[in-house]
């Protein structure tokens, strides 16, 4: 397995824990980005903490995007007091629609395989103009184009290394 | 209360966001609602048939989740 496809497996994996804690059946974009997060010691990780986006970072601008979406339409998580759920990490969730797209677009960045790196991922995830991973950092006061420049800049030098 | 008491954002950005923050909202409710009312000593039929879904359906969903977690589940119904 080259470097790349150990750290694509890895964010995959973590992408579905990500999955699993938030309730969910399917790895969404959101879910990639918790992911991506927590690899400490990698570049792209390195990017979204310089932003201010470490998981803790990430995890409380998605929390803030699902509280702002709700109360748009007159609704607050804090008015239900059921309890949390239990979940299991038995069977692992499936790639959602989001997650699959963010993949996608990574991938369709280079134009050969082995040009993939793993700031490639981050790249196809940052690359959402609509959806809960914008409105997240919108919400964050992140500059997501400005991110996105950051994390290709990561990619270049990479290659000039 | 009636369709028409329904705040709608104006944006279609932000509208779009709530209905996938309610779905979201909504699957983590069955996920608690189920596993209170199965804790209660609820059978899957009587679950089922509260959620206006199939014994097969809402079995299929939580039944694994449920058992790992200890859950005490009842086969038949009363």
């Amino acid at each position: 397995m080259s470097p790349f496809d150990e750290y694509l497996h890895t964010i995959i994996m973590e992408g579905g824990v990500e999955a699993q804690r938030d309730g969910s059946a399917t790895v969404e974009a959101r879910h990639l980005l918790l992911a991506v997060a927590a690899q400490e010691g990698t570049a792209p990780q390195r990017v979204l903490a310089a932003a201010g986006l470490d998981h803790e970072g990430v995890q409380a601008a998605l929390d803030r995007e699902f509280d702002h979406s709700l109360s748009t339409v007159g609704v607050s998580r804090g008015s239900f007091g059921l309890s949390r759920p239990s979940t299991t990490l038995k069977r692992l969730p499936t790639m959602g629609a989001t997650g699959k797209l963010a993949l996608e677009r990574g991938f369709a960045s280079v134009p050969r395989k082995k040009d993939l790196r793993p700031a490639h991922v981050l790249l196809g995830i940052l690359q959402a103009e609509a959806g809960t991973v914008p409105r997240a950092l919108a919400l964050a006061g992140v500059d997501r184009t400005d991110l996105l420049t950051r994390v290709q800049n990561t990619i270049t030098n990479d290659d000039n290394e | 209360m009636p369709a028409s008491d329904i705040p709608v954002p104006q944006d279609p950005a932000d509208a779009l966001a709530a209905v996938v923050a309610l779905r979201r909202l909504a699957d983590q409710l069955e996920d608690a609602a189920v596993e209170q009312a199965m804790r209660a000593g609820w059978s899957w039929p009587q679950v089922a048939e509260a959620l206006g879904v199939t014994r097969q359906a809402v079995h299929r969903k939580h039944a694994k989740r449920l058992i790992a977690a200890g859950v005490k589940l009842r086969r038949r119904s009363p």
